[in-house]
């Protein structure tokens, strides 16, 4: 019971929910608390307040992000407004694709209420992996199925859009040779 | 809001009220530091000093904390034990030190009297082997004189060193103090950071911060590892070649291996120094010339590449500069500065010119494919 009451004292409760949270974050799914424990260490905390900007459309893309609190909106610029893609809550990630490659962020995200945000920076996170063989397929593996996910995704939504043309084509034979003359 | 939705591009709220321009903010700060390191250099040293032993103690306080516990109870837990690391050091091995240092100070009176000894025999030996040397080499007298001035010079600046003295005993119980704090607390500094730079920066300065991080504490812990490694390959290599003060002269060669390019030098002159006075003999000079070239080569190949690792990949000719210009601006402590100094820098610089790189370069194209792209990938 006192050994308990030790650990009790000891043990850091806030990094503990934090723990609990990234466990929760499908890109993290199964790791262990060890690995956990060491991915934790690695990111940064910042609160945003409602309508701040987290990153910005076309700006070099550095870092993760994992939402503890609040939610955030991903937008992309569409002419004079913008489009809302997505809008995440607590335990969703976004900014995945800055710990695999060097291009611009494909779109800007905000913070849609009061938000608190874990910030993992692409070369600590590559410092882990680079010793931590089993962490690192885990990850790769997630962020490869998150990845596969996007794709079937824009290819079902392609294919919608191709049904939903060849079906008014064939309702109106005239519409192709039109958009042909037009293109 | 359903996904795929318009919406009005929304203000940018600034809720923390009204801030001025980041440029003045910086400016301002940049102005402070440089009043305080004018004011008082004596103090930014022991700072840089105690944020060094942080550092250099911050890697096992994270794999604490990765474990959950309480980062206070693992500063506290980690001084405890080198503490402890410390008590039992100076129990069984500053008594030998003790006692090098001692017979060191005891033979000093006689010392210039035993190295003009040592420099008579030694030239004798080499004008024996090559008379036609003999030209070369001074006369007696003339460098008697020289040693003479040189030693009284280094009477004259007794004082000062004894000031210099008083400090470093002063240093020795604020640095541990003061380590302890910053480590205690550095993420909560980094946090309190954080949450005051604009929203949209926080990314180029999480970056920032981390390039930091790691060029510093790479370096730092590469020349605390190559030291201890180069102070104790010298102190074993001088015992065995039965050198006297072999564990002083390590202690020497370990802290001057901090200083790139001089440390090395100074630490092996030191070395041939005693050996000279000790065996007036050019072989056993040569030995002692052998093994620090060893162990300049065992730096340069093993320990440098597992201990700082890519660490620093500066161009040779920069690191030189930096090195030369830091000498030049803060003696001893520019030159160990300069090193991780121009790191950063140089990370720095390459991180903002990215920054501003993006938008003319890439997001143009970026934009025009982005049709081809997928949805919400970012």
């Amino acid at each position: 019971m006192a050994r308990w009451r030790w650990l009790e004292q000891v043990t850091d409760h806030e990094q503990v929910l934090r723990l609990k949270l990234l466990g929760t974050v499908p890109l993290f799914a199964g790791l262990s608390r060890r690995q956990l424990g060491k991915l934790l260490v690695k990111f940064f905390e910042r609160e945003y307040l409602p309508g701040e900007t987290i990153f910005l459309e076309g700006e070099p893309g550095k870092a993760l992000f994992i939402i503890i609190a609040g939610q955030v909106s991903i937008c992309r610029a569409l002419n004079e407004e913008e489009e809302l893609l997505a809008t995440l809550t607590a335990g969703g990630y976004f900014g995945e694709l800055a710990l695999i490659d060097d291009q611009p962020r494909f779109a800007s995200a905000r913070a849609a209420e009061a938000s608190r945000l874990l910030i993992l920076y692409r070369s600590d996170f590559e410092d882990l992996i680079e010793g931590q063989r089993t962490l690192a397929i885990h990850v790769m593996g997630n962020l490869l199925k998150t990845l596969a996910g996007y794709v079937r995704k824009s290819q079902s939504q392609r294919n919608g859009r191709n049904s939903t043309i060849v079906e008014q084509a064939s309702e109106n034979p005239g519409m192709i040779s039109k958009g042909v003359s037009r293109g | 809001m359903a996904e795929g939705q318009t919406i009005k591009t929304p203000e940018l709220s600034n809720s923390a009220g009204w801030m001025p321009p980041a440029s003045i903010i910086w400016a301002l700060v940049v102005a402070f530091v440089a009043l305080i390191v004018y004011l008082s250099s004596d103090f930014v040293l022991l700072l840089l000093l105690s944020a060094t032993v942080a550092y250099l103690l911050n890697p096992i306080v994270k794999i604490a904390e990765g474990a959950m516990i309480k980062r206070k109870v693992a500063v506290t837990v980690i001084y405890l034990g080198f503490g402890v690391a410390f008590l039992l050091t100076a129990y069984f091995v500053f008594p030998r030190l003790r006692t090098e240092v001692n017979t060191l100070s005891g033979n000093l009176p006689f010392f210039s009297q035993r190295f003009d000894e040592a420099i008579d025999a030694l030239q004798n030996q080499i004008v024996a082997n090559y008379p036609a040397a003999d030209s070369l080499f001074t006369t007696r007298e003339v460098r008697y004189e020289k040693l003479n001035n040189f030693i009284e010079q280094q009477v004259a600046d007794l004082p000062a060193l004894l000031s210099h003295l008083a400090t470093i005993v002063l240093a020795g119980v604020l640095i541990p103090f003061f380590s302890y704090f910053f480590l205690r607390d550095s993420r909560r500094i980094v946090q309190f950071v954080l949450d005051r730079l604009p929203a949209n920066h926080i990314e180029t300065s999480v970056a920032v911060w981390c390039e930091i991080d790691r060029s510093v504490g790479r370096y730092l812990r590469g020349l605390a590892i190559e030291g201890i490694v180069v102070g104790t390959a010298a102190a074993l290599g001088l015992a065995i070649l039965g050198v006297n003060y072999p564990l002083l002269l390590g202690v020497v060669t370990g802290l001057a291996n901090v200083v790139p390019y001089l440390g090395p030098i100074i630490g092996g002159a030191t070395a041939i120094l005693v050996t000279l006075v000790q065996f007036k003999s050019l072989s056993v000079i040569a030995q002692v010339v052998v093994l620090y070239l060893s162990l300049k080569l065992l730096d340069l190949v093993v320990i440098q590449p597992l201990a700082v690792g890519k660490g620093n990949d500066l161009h040779p000719v920069l690191l030189i500069a930096s090195v030369i210009v830091g000498e030049h601006a803060l003696g001893i402590v520019g030159m160990v500065i300069a090193v991780p100094t121009i790191t950063i820098l140089q990370r720095i610089a390459k991180l903002l010119f990215e920054r501003r790189r993006y938008p003319t370069q890439m997001l143009d194209s970026h934009l025009n494919n982005r049709v081809q792209s997928q949805p919400y990938v970012c």
